[in-house]
């Protein structure tokens, strides 16, 4: 008697995914500015819920590039996502609008503050609940001048005359105001005094810790990411070299060297910098 | 002191109309960063769809006035849309250039759709003669001051106190901040250009009322555009008041001096003010602190 044998259709069969409890994923993302210049190139990133993911690298890596790609302003400076997609709870996210990435959860803190300099402290944290209605944003505040009691006690004051430190308070508080699943920060630390690095990542952890945040932490100084850190990814001129957890990558001897500044052997010889990259073409 | 009386009365009521069109300029300016310099002529084809409505629908006041601002509206609207959102990213200069290409064809438009003559606007009062304090005044011209300074205070509120003000002004503060926030630039765009209408329609629709309607109105853009440096581009409060300034001004020396000087005396008093506050009376210094 003969019986049909079902053929299994391909599609049919769930798609294995690489980090299945990931909040936001980032899949063999290709970014190219003008229609000339390659950002990133097949970038893989996963950002597990609640946690603290580190991305680091220089400048030019294309850290800036994969947030401006997550928030959906590529569009702005010429950028395309040629191939690649950004998940964000499991589903598509790379063709949404700005506004609409925002109020599914998605935000940053962008490089160089950039706090709305004509604007006071409350309409700054205003703009930030833009999204939200009117009452969530009073409550959403009430929340951030409980994080940073300095922003209320300076709520009338212009932002563009406050000190470095406090902008960049002002624009992590901003960013909170969206009421964020996943917050990202680019380059917190930059411009800032020691002492004021130590109170940003301060309160990087207790968003952490005690508000459940899920942070993506772009950083060039990798000394402080990965202290905070709980996974790492570093980048190189549009790819990721190397990743793993940051007491992992902290250990790394090549880490150390040229990210960390650690060196055992005082000066570096040239062989030994072109090691690094063979090295590194190997790890890519 | 009747004689300066009357000038300052009429000063004023020309530099009211000035005004309303200098904060047209300044709407547009202070959410997109640019200069609209088919802003006289877009007064113009409010003034004629007054008009237009006045002779064909109703002469009745509250029906053309509600007409052309309605029109207004649609006017910018369509602006923003059709012409401006399609440059959105291209550069500023580019983007002045357009709005000038736009001036000429809506000049040419009056000329397509209505015709080369002057027309009076009448809704049946401006006109009526008042004494006030002992001088000669008509209706409209202190309807079109009233209607100024009302403006001026309901625009100040709006951008103090209410949330999409404060985003107009966060979106020229830094435009692609505003966009990681959620704001959306283009609505804020829409919103500005038919503000920007209406505000300078109503200048247009006063003119017409107190003077009259032709195809060279377009040059009051050319006035305002002075009062709006003068108050500060991206000061619409201060566009406003520049105009007042302009409007006495002018009138004060033409009846003093000459009335040659009419022409000059405003630009002469921006040449002298931008020379000690080169960011306009009320203009905003960029804050340099980072």
């Amino acid at each position: 008697m003969p019986t049909t044998i079902p053929i299994p259709r391909p599609s049919a069969a769930p798609q294995p995914t690489a980090a299945p409890d990931s909040l936001l994923e980032f899949r063999n993302i290709r970014v190219v500015y003008d229609n000339a210049i390659e950002a990133v190139r097949d970038v893989s990133i996963a950002v597990p819920e609640g946690g603290i993911v580190a991305l680091l690298g220089s400048n030019g890596a294309g850290k800036s590039t994969l947030l401006k790609a997550m928030s959906g302003i590529l569009y702005t400076e010429e950028g395309v996502i040629e191939s690649g997609s950004i998940r964000f709870r499991g589903e598509d996210v790379h063709h949404l609008a700005p506004d609409e990435l925002v109020r599914r959860g998605i935000v940053q803190v962008p490089e160089g503050r950039r706090v709305f300099a004509s604007l006071t402290i409350e309409e700054n944290l205003q703009m930030g609940g833009y999204t939200r209605s009117n009452a969530a944003a009073r409550e959403r505040r009430d929340k951030v001048f409980a994080l940073f009691p300095r922003l209320h006690e300076r709520r009338d004051q212009i932002a563009g005359y406050m000190s470095g430190g406090e902008q960049q308070m002002l624009a992590i508080g901003r960013a909170l105001m969206t009421d964020p699943k996943l917050l990202a920060l680019d380059e917190p630390s930059l411009g800032l005094a020691p002492l004021i690095i130590d109170r940003i990542y301060e309160v990087i952890v207790r968003l952490r810790d005690e508000l459940k945040m899920t942070v993506l932490l772009v950083e060039q100084n990798a000394q402080r990411a990965l202290d905070i850190a709980d996974y790492g990814y570093i980048l190189e001129t549009g790819r990721v070299v190397l990743d793993g957890t940051a007491r992992k990558l902290a250990a790394n001897e090549d880490v150390q060297e040229f990210y960390l500044g650690v060196s055992s052997s005082g000066r570096k010889s040239l062989r030994d910098v072109k090691h690094y990259k063979r090295r590194k073409r190997w790890l890519s | 002191m009747q004689y300066f009386l009357q000038l300052l009365i009429s000063g004023l009521a020309i530099g009211a109309i000035y005004g309303l069109i200098a904060m047209g300029f300044a709407v547009i300016y202070k959410s997109t960063g640019l200069v609209n310099f088919a802003q006289g002529e877009m007064t113009m084809i409010t003034a004629y769809i007054a008009w237009t409505i006045s002779t064909t629908v109703s002469g009745n006041v509250f029906v053309v006035a509600i007409g052309a601002i309605l029109a207004a509206i649609l006017l910018g609207l369509i602006i923003e849309r059709v012409v401006m959102r399609p440059m959105l990213g291209e550069p500023v200069f580019a983007t002045v250039m357009v709005t000038i290409g736009l001036a000429v064809i809506l000049r040419s438009a009056i000329n397509f759709i209505w015709d080369a003559y002057p027309h009076g606007l009448d809704v049946g009062m401006g006109r009526d003669i008042v004494r006030l304090g002992g001088i000669g005044v008509r209706t409209g011209q202190v309807a079109v001051i009233a209607t100024l300074l009302t403006l001026l205070a309901a625009i100040w509120a709006f951008f103090r106190y209410s949330k999409i003000g404060v985003a107009m002004r966060a979106v020229a503060a830094d435009d692609r901040t505003a966009l990681l926030m959620g704001i959306s630039a283009t609505r804020v765009h829409a919103l500005a250009w038919a503000a920007s209408s209406v505000i300078a329609g109503i200048g247009g629709v006063f003119f017409a009322l107190s003077y009259d309607l032709s195809p060279a109105m377009f040059q009051l853009g050319l006035k305002a555009f002075p009062a709006t440096i003068l108050g500060g581009l991206d000061a619409v409060l201060g566009s406003g008041i520049g105009g007042l300034l302009i409007g006495i001004t002018e009138n004060l020396a033409g009846g003093y001096v000459s009335s040659g000087m009419k022409e000059v005396a405003g630009f002469l008093m921006i040449i002298v003010v931008l020379m000690i506050r080169p960011f306009g009376i009320f203009g905003e210094r960029d804050i340099e602190r980072v």
